[in-house]
């Protein structure tokens, strides 16, 4: 890092290539480069093992090799989670909360990579991520039950007087759950990456004993893997719970 | 901090999260689990028509000692049988045998009786006739009678 350089350059979009449609700039920049290079590593990591897959029934090719069992981890991981939230009936969204782990868990993952970039350290991304969950759980509540999805908002077995008090709080939590949802994938993510660039900064600044803040930059990095992971499974089991909330209403 | 000063690149981040999402949900739910499912599930299948096909070997199995046993015990009672039987014909043989024996020496034991009788008799009717010829011998000599007049 340059002297004087702010450890929030890192966040900068640039553009790569510069596209103008319909007077909109969609400029193709250093954060779809990322969205290219997760989704294509996404797509090659689930699907190449399994093109060679042929339909027999001796034993030895029901062995799976070494990146049939990468990809099943993955794919047991969100079956289980899915199944543990919702239940038999969450099978039909299951492409859905994969695409969504998988899509934010490599896109973290691949901004652990000194000098690449983290589209999810972007608000915008993190909310229109989570403004889409929020807006197809909403109409797979209403398409479920129709006018009925609304007594979610009434909490049962409470008293009547208590309502006019809770409804309101009952509803504002409910919108407020894309931005909650958006904002702590993307302040995870600025931050650790923020954190991560102010220390490596005092590397240089503190000479020789900038062998402390290296040490503890190491550190910072497993953690920071740790919660790169962990913020994509709270995104994937937030969805799930959602779904079930859609589903089941209480 | 960019992330709210680039307002420019909104539209262009949207953009292409949208595309490249659409894509990847697109390929994945059409082409990629669906492939991973069939393999899953042709070897969950394959497990399962095993383990069904095992059951099926140990009821076989099962039947095999079931019947194995069944002929087992079947030649034991037959063999006993034949033992008995055969203890039984032994026994009744030897009986016989010693009863035919026993008739035997009771018939000799008889018949020696019979023959020492009748050695006996003969014994002394010639002892009789030894004693009348010398009494005759001894009668004709002290009376001078011829031996043919003696009658005694």
């Amino acid at each position: 890092m340059a002297k004087g350089e702010s450890p929030l350059k890192q966040f900068e979009i640039q553009p790569i290539v510069d596209i103008n449609f319909l007077g909109f700039d969609i400029s193709f920049t250093n954060s779809a480069l990322w969205m290219t290079i997760t989704t294509a590593f996404i797509l090659i990591f689930f699907t190449v093992p399994f093109l060679k897959a042929k339909k027999t029934n001796s034993v030895s090719d029901l062995y799976p090799t070494r990146m049939q069992v990468a990809a099943e981890l993955g794919f047991n991981f969100i079956n289980s989670l899915l199944a543990d939230t919702v239940g038999k009936e969450g099978k039909k969204y299951f492409p859905l909360v994969f695409t969504l782990f998988m899509f934010i868990l490599f896109g973290n993952l691949f901004g652990m990579i000194p000098y690449s970039f983290t589209f999810t350290s972007h608000i915008i991304v993190t909310l229109a991520l989570a403004m889409g969950v929020f807006i197809f759980v909403t109409v797979l509540g209403f398409v479920k039950h129709g006018v009925k999805f609304f007594s979610f908002f009434v909490i049962p077995g409470l008293p009547v007087y208590m309502l006019p008090l809770l409804i309101p709080i009952e509803i504002i939590s409910y919108l407020s759950r894309p931005i909650s949802l958006s904002v702590r994938l993307f302040a995870n993510m600025l931050a650790g990456h923020t954190l991560l660039k102010v220390f490596a900064g005092f590397v240089s600044a503190l000479g020789f004993f900038g062998i402390l803040p290296l040490v503890f930059i190491i550190a910072l990095t497993g953690l920071e893997i740790l919660i790169a992971f962990l913020q994509a499974y709270v995104f994937a089991i937030l969805t799930c719970l959602y779904i079930n909330d859609a589903l089941h209403l209480h | 901090m960019p992330q709210l000063e680039q307002v420019e690149f909104f539209i262009s981040q949207l953009f292409w999260l949208g595309v490249f999402f659409v894509i990847l949900f697109t390929v994945l739910t059409y082409i990629t689990l669906p492939k991973i499912r069939a393999f899953l599930n042709q070897r969950d299948d394959f497990v399962k028509s095993h383990i069904s096909k095992q059951d099926e070997l140990i009821k076989k199995a099962e039947s095999i000692v079931e019947n194995y046993e069944a002929k087992l015990t079947e030649a034991k009672n037959q063999a006993s049988q034949i033992i008995n039987d055969a203890k039984d014909k032994a026994l009744k043989e030897s009986e016989d045998l010693i009863k035919a024996t026993e008739e035997k020496i009771q018939h000799e034991i008889k018949q020696t009786e019979e023959r020492v009788a009748k050695e006996k008799d003969t014994a002394i009717s010639e002892l009789n006739d030894q004693l009348k010829d010398s009494a005759t011998n001894f009668l004709s000599k002290v009376t001078n009678i011829e031996k043919g007049n003696i009658n005694l």
